[in-house]
């Protein structure tokens, strides 16, 4: 076991020196089996590790470097490990865009860092509830946000289809033909049960920049009982942070070194673009 | 063991010279450190009383006892949500009855193993100033019928949930600081190994 693991020290010392990125076999005896360990530790076992790891805060261990150490943070070796954070069997993943991606992080420049409590990254949360006796498809999105101390994750907008079929853009000559005239007021607005003889289209009585708020709905719903909790299906995250991208970071269950959280999307995407994306998550 | 803990606890804190108490906006990576040896201290006896639970040897009087240390280990409320990658829902379980149901699971032998491998996350602190984290660790299960065939095999991810608070207490006459570390909810999800 010792002769293994002086083995395995010297062999890592090699791969130190020709790519520190990988990892030598972590194999060792429990009970009457060997097990191989190696998997667990390239696997990227939590998204704080992402994190670390993104930023090269860490060795393949998984042993955090002090800030101030020529590795923390070390561009060099971020080349090396940010390759092992992507999706390697995704089209999306492992194409050209990807190296643009690490050469543009690995550039001497503020901001190429994921930091915790900087914002612009946001947890998309699908979950199962139950509406009018049925099972429903619910997302949820999410952001850290600082309070008093510390900060927690807050939900910041939802998506259900049912919703969004309230309010449907409708034909610029249909929303036309519902309208309150300029002097209504004259009339103690007497013709104001025409809006809501057509709740239907209600909305269309609000002024322009009217935007219905499906948080404030989803609320009310859970409220009146009429949508509850059953259970979260899935989950991944959007991360807005790096200038010019974005990407999706989800968990994969998979066997081999190049599972857990990974980036399994990514999109060269300009601030103003991200912006729109951006209003998504936080309307 | 938790005579152990306390002294170790007390050592950290008072080897930590100007401690700011809970004001301090940042851990120093020394300290940190010294907080992630606590937290997974919780963790290792965590694990030494599931093997004791689990072990169809334990007497189940003796199984009561270390289930009631195990539950010490934890935050009142504290809950532990299963899933598998046959039935990915999540069934919930509070510590004692997640404990009973490993007591008397139904096979002759059974055998849990640790993997060495533990991931410490950063601690961050929630709105009331007490440090959050998770440690990820992996168990081994297998179960047995009485002819020794294996029945039933799989590695879990174990998610940890740890708060970290600090904490005084008198000792002598003399206030003590000193970080008390509680478990939380775990998540447990089997792995594709």
């Amino acid at each position: 076991m010792a002769k293994t693991t002086l083995y395995c020290l010297l062999a890592a010392l090699m791969i130190l020196v020709t790519s520190p990125a990988k990892l030598c076999a972590q194999t060792r005896t429990m009970g009457a089996f060997e097990l191989d360990e190696t998997e667990l530790y390239a696997m990227t076992k939590q998204v704080s590790q992402f994190f670390s790891r993104f930023n090269n805060e860490e060795d393949q261990f998984g042993k955090k470097y002090n800030p101030g150490t020529k590795e923390y943070r070390n561009s060099q070796k971020r080349k090396q490990i940010l390759p092992l954070l992507f999706d390697n069997e995704n089209a999306r993943t492992t194409s050209a865009l990807r190296d643009y991606f690490i050469d543009d992080l690995t550039k001497p420049k503020s901001g190429n860092y994921l930091e915790f409590l900087n914002g612009r990254w946001y947890a998309e949360v699908s979950a199962t509830f139950i509406h009018e006796g049925r099972e429903v498809n619910i997302i949820l999105f999410l952001m850290i946000e600082k309070e008093n101390l510390g900060s927690k994750w807050v939900l910041t907008n939802v998506y259900y289809p049912a919703f969004n079929k309230l309010f449907p853009e409708g034909e610029l000559a249909e929303r036309e033909k519902h309208f309150l005239h300029p002097m209504s007021h004259e009339l103690d607005f007497m013709n104001i049960y025409k809006a809501f003889n057509e709740p239907q289209v209600i909305e269309y009585y609000g002024r322009k920049s009217f935007h219905p708020d499906f948080l404030s709905l989803f609320f009310y719903e859970i409220k009146m009982g009429r949508i509850k909790f059953k259970s979260v299906d899935q989950l991944k995250f959007h991360i807005y942070q790096i200038e010019s991208w974005y990407f999706e970071v989800a968990y994969l269950n998979r066997k081999g070194n190049n599972s857990g959280w990974l980036i399994t999307n990514l999109m060269y995407m300009d601030e103003k673009e991200k912006n729109n994306f951006i209003k998504l998550y936080e309307p | 063991m938790k005579i152990k803990n306390i002294i170790l606890a007390l050592v950290i804190s008072l080897s930590v010279s100007g401690f700011l108490a809970a004001q301090q906006d940042e851990l120093s990576p020394e300290r940190k450190q010294a907080i992630d040896s606590l937290a997974l201290e919780k963790v290792r006896d965590l694990s030494k009383y599931v093997s004791i639970i689990g072990n169809k040897n334990t007497q189940w009087s003796e199984a009561n006892r270390v289930i009631d240390r195990a539950e010490e280990l934890f935050m009142a409320g504290a809950e532990i949500g299963v899933s598998s990658l046959a039935r990915p829902d999540v069934l919930y379980y509070n510590v004692r009855a997640y404990f009973e149901r490993l007591m008397r699971l139904n096979y002759d032998r059974v055998e849990i193993e640790w993997y060495k491998i533990e991931y410490v996350s950063d601690l961050q602190r929630q709105p009331d100033g007490t440090y959050v984290g998770v440690i990820t660790i992996f168990q081994r299960f297998r179960g047995y019928d009485r002819e020794g065939g294996l029945v039933y095999e799989d590695t879990t991810k174990k998610d940890i949930t740890v708060y970290v608070k600090r904490k005084e207490t008198q000792i002598g006459g003399r206030i003590i600081g000193f970080w008390d570390v509680l478990l939380g909810d775990i998540r447990v999800k089997e792995t594709s190994r």
